[in-house]
């Protein structure tokens, strides 16, 4: 129980690094996240103007759309402010800079993952909390579901990069890889489930989870089903529990170049 | 006439060798071009399954005068000029940046017409990519493309000078590093008013009618819509109309791109080797 505590502490420290590093260069940090504002922005811009068009698409209406990209951006803003190298672990592996993690008496894969803070993602937790405040679901209950199934689309997405960034160990360089598959899955999770049946909705479902990074905890703040939190839940576990084997796994093919890195 | 074609002739094959160049180091990577068309697949999918479902739902055959088979075709030409661009830019930028454009200001040409020309042959492979792997996932969940063959080489030029103006629009934001040196943001806010006013999620037929006025008087939708749109319903005039704005646009950017070259060379500051 002392070594979690011992271990939380510095994950805990990791993050007060990171953010203390990223707020050096201010201009750069407001500019940043102000970029993925608006970035944010001008997707949702394209649903304002359909559903003034269309007014619904397979069961969604404009509320369940400011959910959905409160849902997927809040996750992905957690996902990666908190774990920022998840998404460089192909590059991280291929050039050999495990070396510095693994001579440290830490937990090899959490080291990695929290050593970086993806400072963009700061606004897509702004754009999480906006698009939020649209929903008008307010109560106590929604707000808790709400942050509960933000931190498990983070889970997940951390999960799903760290899955495909560990190829790497098999494949060399597996940067486009991970790239296309997380924008795959971000991709597929910002729009309505409904437009998706038969082998597609299968493989939303298992190969690239998008199904459980927005219309699952769509569905779960929306109907406040415990046995949706559940399902949820118990996919989050899975989807870390195989990443964290596919990275272990890999782990025993690694071969540092026995270059000299200075991380910083 | 001669003499003047014998003058520009050297220059156009030099750049052209550049093109050339830049095209078969590319053929190195084709496996890039294959990772990076998935995308074109994955988001072309969406957009089937998404308009699909609105015509559906709407129990129309035409949404502002566009079937969905129109529709879908429309987008695979939009999205390959917007993914298949001349990417450029950012390198502009890092050259002002380190200082390194010192050094290749001095090399034997035009430093646009050769970022355009060494940009093409990325953008070329890039868009062959793109459009490939579309125009396949259309015709197998929609059908062949609509329109007729006869009108394919006035969609041609369209499309050509589309890339023409996205070089030059591209080329002012570049050289605004001189000022700025970070170009991100002016970046970021040009693909972002593409999507939308120049039709890249959405076409424009389909926007409300204030926002189609506004769309009329930018150039953007030259570039994503303007190609795609004649492909999927060829007008005459809607084909000049578009021809002529894309000269009128290309002659205005060209010009301020010019200016802020010749101004942006003043400030260059050469110390030696």
């Amino acid at each position: 129980m002392r070594r979690l505590g011992n271990e939380l502490g510095f994950l805990v420290s990791l993050v007060k690094m990171n953010l203390a590093s990223a707020m050096e260069y201010r201009a750069s940090f407001v500019s940043q996240a102000l970029g993925m504002l608006i970035n944010n922005g001008i997707y949702f811009v394209f649903w304002l103007i359909y559903f003034d068009r269309f007014q619904e698409i397979r069961g969604y209406r404009i509320g369940e759309i400011y959910l959905l990209f409160a849902l997927v951006a809040g996750g992905f803003g957690l996902a990666f402010a908190l774990c920022g190298n998840a998404r460089r672990l192909p590059y991280l592996i291929a050039q050999g800079r495990l070396d510095y993690y693994l001579a440290l008496p830490r937990p090899v894969l959490l080291h990695v993952l929290m050593t970086r803070c993806d400072v963009s993602t700061i606004g897509d937790l702004s754009f999480a909390l906006i698009a939020y405040l649209f929903t008008g679901r307010l109560s106590l209950p929604e707000m808790t579901l709400f942050a509960l199934s933000t931190l498990l689309i983070a889970v997940i997405l951390v999960s799903f990069s760290t899955l495909f960034g560990s190829l790497a160990f098999w494949m060399g360089n597996a940067q486009q890889v991970s790239n296309q598959a997380t924008n795959a899955l971000i991709t597929f999770a910002l729009y309505p489930a409904g437009l998706f049946r038969g082998w597609t909705k299968f493989l939303l479902l298992t190969l690239i989870p998008a199904a459980f990074v927005g219309a699952v905890p769509v569905e779960l703040v929306s109907t406040r089903n415990p046995y949706t939190l559940l399902q949820l839940a118990l996919f989050a576990l899975a989807a870390a529990t195989v990443a964290m084997l596919a990275f272990h796994t890999g782990l025993r093919r690694y071969e540092s170049g026995s270059a000299i890195n200075v991380n910083i | 006439m001669s003499a003047l074609l014998a003058r520009v002739r050297p220059s156009l094959v030099k750049y052209v060798a550049i093109t050339e160049t830049n095209l078969q180091n590319q053929l190195a990577y084709l496996w890039d071009f294959v990772w990076r068309s998935t995308f074109m697949v994955i988001i072309m999918f969406v957009f089937v399954r998404l308009w699909s479902a609105t015509y559906e739902s709407q129990g129309a055959t035409q949404i502002a005068g566009l079937s969905l088979r129109d529709t879908i075709w429309y987008l695979v030409l939009a999205e390959t000029v917007v993914l298949g661009n001349i990417r450029f830019a950012e390198q502009v930028a890092e050259e002002v940046r380190d200082g390194s454009i010192a050094y290749t200001l001095g090399r034997p040409y035009n430093y646009l017409l050769y970022h355009f020309a060494n940009g093409l042959g990325d953008a070329l492979m890039g868009a062959a990519f793109t459009f490939l792997s579309g125009a396949a996932l259309a015709w197998v969940m929609i059908g062949p493309p609509p329109g007729s063959v006869s009108e394919l080489p006035a969609v041609l030029l369209v499309l050509a000078l589309s890339y023409v103006l996205d070089f030059c629009l591209h080329g002012i934001i570049a050289l605004s590093a001189f000022v700025t040196e970070d170009i991100t943001a002016f970046q970021l806010i040009y693909h972002k008013i593409t999507f939308i006013l120049g039709g890249l999620l959405i076409p424009v037929d389909f926007l409300p009618d204030w926002l189609q006025q506004i769309a009329r008087l930018l150039p953007f939708r030259l570039i994503a819509y303007a190609s795609g749109r004649l492909l999927v319903g060829f007008e005459p005039a809607l084909f000049w109309e578009f021809l002529a704005s894309q000269l009128l646009w290309i002659a205005v950017c060209s010009l301020l791109l010019a200016l802020m070259f010749r101004w942006g060379m003043r400030r260059v500051s050469i110390n030696g080797g």
